[in-house]
């Protein structure tokens, strides 16, 4: 998977991209956007196409957001990921106060060492929605839409997108996160895509799902009853639309023109009242639409009907869990990874305490034979003395599965399937500091 | 199929009206709930209720006492979020404010009247809600402006998960029936707003969640006495309420009963019973120690109380598990749609009571 991502990232590089490319290996298709000399595109399994850099880093922006106290993140077109080592929490959230001293400084990092900005050269020329800005050490870096451009130490390959993703944000809980910068994806006006679990998700303007019927041919629709059409509402295209890529126009009937994507004709479901939702896809021979679908996740893994919706879990029936953390720094550096400090996490699994917390909170054993399915979802050898990641191989060390690189965990406090008593344990409802589900679909 | 839904409803809105002679060809009427609130009795007059002044020792007030000079996070800040948690970690260390008075509401749970129960409103004796003794004087509990019980509610409305639905049938009528049958649901709709978009008007459908809601369908037998249904207790009863987006909790009582005065078009009252204190200690930090700042409640000090103040159900070691309590709930009458009907195509099988 990861190596058909790659092919297909240097395909749409080279301008063979949009519809045609991305249409054969099922990707997003996207704009062809001017970019810089050195800049391409990469297709992603999680974040679908993202900018890259020529080695294949995925490009970040850190958008200034609105904490509880306060704002961190880059202003338009100025960058406030510096060279220096942060010390002290800046007290963003509510209710502690700024100025607590930050773990591990003997070994903690600046920003910019985490997150090195993309830097042109000086000669470098804007380009389209490419500007340059000047840092404070007077060195330039690239900014797309006036946002400063940064790469993540966190990735190692082309195509991994494992710095950050804006899949889990919510409001000013969460923390500022960096977010991988992309071309605008091929859409007629009227579309949007929305990123979840299970894939690319094709909505409309106000985030309302967009479904496809197994009873349409190719570019026909066949939903003509009164029946249907009290369910289905198609999704109308004007009169100036034309065709263009993976989209083209089904006439309905004269001067009733509906909008397709991958020839099948789209709707909107009568019944759904909210956005994003799935409830159309239980109509038998209804479905979701997806530019892309989602990273698959391990064969072993089941999914489990709870009272709250489908949870993704391990073999035996387990909701597994994520850990996300931001410390509260001016930084907004990440704490969720097995290289950074341990106290956030130990502070919510075992109240400090280690052996309580492996105890409470198990890592995701793989199989002998199972093997990584790509950067979203892999295997990683983590030493359980240290909870450090260890050497393929490594005496004593454990094969764990890893989401985005960070392993992930079930809860002692669910005794069968479907429980999912973890989920939101931690600052902020997990969202801070702690541990969250993997929801498929909620109520 | 929707129009003719709509113009379904209108007319059993307008049976309903009547009077509960609609009542008679199903012999069932549904509600949805619509808000819920702590029952604790308050006046206006605050230094009445809480000579004592209200709670003062919340996160803020007790991380300034503990950690004047700041000191390392993992010390500090996260040694009290750890400590939500971990409660057992650490005795309670700051002092805590009870509500005094003689007023409560609720249920006369064990059918007794002891020295620590409270008298009605109404001036029934031996009512049971322990609950009022600690959370009485946290301003984030005193209504209108409480920060918890006014957001709290607000999540009734909107959230899928709280959608939970009483549905009541073997009903002779409104005012008195002797032997009915209650059924909890969780509904799959949102509620249908009024013409101000702030009320919920009677008359809305809503599908019955088979799908992820199963467990939520509960069983209770009761009676309707002068127009308010009292149901007897079930022994473990649960009631949703999520009082933060995706953040899913339960109440989970012992010997939950319902108390609820009926008409056509809506249904008022109680729902009481023994809170299991670990349950409840769940349900109230889904909220952060953020929001939890609010009404000044520290988690973990409130938790030795919440256990202090238990008064049922005693564990091996004779520590009370459970403590009286009650809600305050309204819902206004929906059409519940059955599964088996919800398969129909075109006109659809409502059981509720309606032409």
């Amino acid at each position: 998977m990861r190596l058909i991502a790659g092919v297909t990232g240097i395909l749409l590089a080279l301008g063979m991209g949009s519809a045609a490319a991305a249409e054969s290996s099922v990707r997003e298709a996207y704009v062809d956007v001017p970019m810089p000399p050195g800049f391409k595109v990469v297709s992603t399994e999680l974040e679908g196409p993202v900018f890259a850099d020529s080695r294949g880093r995925t490009l970040y922006k850190w958008p200034i957001v609105s904490l509880r106290n306060g704002y961190a993140g880059d202003p338009k077109d100025k960058s406030a990921c510096e060279d220096v080592v942060t010390t002290k929490t800046g007290g963003y959230m509510s209710p502690y106060p700024g100025g607590l001293g930050l773990p591990d400084l003997d070994s903690r990092k600046s920003c910019v060492a985490l997150w090195p900005p993309v830097v042109a050269q000086a000669d470098a020329k804007p380009v389209g929605d490419w500007s340059i800005i000047k840092r404070s050490d007077g060195t330039l870096q690239w900014a797309y839409g006036h946002q400063p451009l940064y790469t993540s130490h966190l990735d190692q390959s082309p195509g991994d997108v494992l710095g950050g993703t804006g899949l889990f944000r919510r409001g000013g809980d969460t923390p500022a996160e960096r977010i991988p910068v992309g071309p605008p994806s091929a859409l007629p006006p009227g579309f949007r895509i929305e990123g979840t679990l299970n894939g690319r998700m094709l909505v409309n303007d106000k985030r309302y799902s967009i479904y496809v019927s197994d009873a349409d041919a190719p570019d026909k629709s066949n939903c003509t009853t009164e029946a249907c059409l009290q369910r289905w509402l198609p999704v109308l295209a004007p009169e100036t639309a034309q065709p263009r890529g993976e989209w083209s126009i089904v006439q309905r009937s004269l001067g009733v023109r509906q909008w397709a994507f991958r020839k099948q004709p789209l709707y909107t479901y009568m019944r759904d009242t909210r956005a994003m939702s799935y409830d159309g896809g239980d109509e038998p021979g209804w479905h979701n639409v997806y530019a892309q679908p989602g990273p698959a996740y391990p064969k072993s893994f089941t999914v489990q009907n709870t009272t709250y919706g489908d949870v993704l879990a391990e073999r035996n029936g387990k909701t597994v869990y994520f850990y996300t953390c931001g410390d509260d720094s001016a930084d907004q550096l990440s704490c969720d990874t097995l290289d950074s400090p341990q106290q956030y996490r130990m502070a919510i699994c075992g109240g400090g305490d280690w052996a309580r917390c492996h105890e409470l909170w198990h890592f995701v054993p793989a199989a002998a034979d199972e093997i990584s399915q790509g950067s979203v979802w892999s295997i990683i050898s983590v030493d359980p003395k240290t909870d450090r990641q260890a050497a393929e191989g490594q005496a004593g060390a454990v094969r764990v599965w890893a989401f985005r690189g960070r392993p992930i965990y079930t809860y002692s406090g669910d005794e069968q399937p479907g429980e999912f008593r973890g989920h939101s344990m931690g600052e902020w409802q997990g969202r801070r500091n702690g541990f969250r589900a993997f929801w498929l679909r909620v109520i | 199929m929707w129009a003719a839904l709509a113009v379904t409803s209108l007319t059993a809105s307008m049976a309903l009206a009547d009077g509960s002679q609609s009542i008679a060809a199903t012999r069932t009427i549904g509600y949805v709930t619509t808000d819920l609130h702590w029952a604790f009795y308050q006046t206006a007059d605050v230094d009445k209720d809480c000579p004592q002044g209200l709670a003062g020792y919340g996160p803020r007030e007790t991380f300034k006492a503990l950690y004047p000079n700041g000191g390392p996070v993992a010390n500090t800040q996260l040694a009290r979020e750890s400590l939500k948690f971990f409660p057992n970690d650490k005795q309670m260390q700051f002092p805590y404010i009870f509500a005094k008075g003689n007023i409560g509401v609720g249920v006369n749970l064990d059918g007794k009247v002891g020295p620590n129960d409270y008298v009605s409103p109404t001036g029934e004796k031996g009512i049971d809600n322990a609950l009022q003794k600690v959370l009485g004087c946290n301003a984030q509990f005193r209504q209108p402006e409480g920060q918890l019980q006014l957001f709290g509610n607000k999540f009734v409305r909107t959230s899928t998960w709280n959608r939970t639905l009483i549905e009541i049938s073997n009903v002779d009528d409104l005012s008195n029936s002797d032997d009915v049958a209650v059924t909890i649901y969780r509904g799959r709709d949102p509620v249908l707003l009024d013409a101000t978009g702030e009320g919920v008007a009677p008359g809305g459908t809503q599908r019955i969640d088979m799908r992820w809601g199963k467990p939520i369908i509960q069983h209770l037998k009761g009676k309707i006495v002068d127009g308010v249904l009292i149901t007897e207790p079930i022994k473990e009863g649960i009631y949703p309420w999520a009082i933060y987006n995706d953040v899913p909790t339960l109440l989970n009582w012992r010997d939950m009963r319902l108390k609820l005065t009926l008409t056509p078009e809506r249904a008022d009252g109680l729902i009481a019973g023994y809170m299991d204190v670990e349950s409840y200690y769940t349900w109230l930090t889904a909220w952060s120690t953020h929001h939890l700042s609010y009404g000044r409640l520290d988690p973990a000090e409130f938790y030795w109380t919440l256990r202090k103040m238990a008064d049922a159900y005693p564990n091996e070691k004779g520590e009370m598990t459970a403590i009286s309590s009650a809600l305050t709930v309204n819902l206004v009458q929906a059409f519940i749609t059955h599964p088996e009907a919800d398969a129909m195509e075109g006109g659809r099988k409502v059981t509720d009571a309606r032409h």
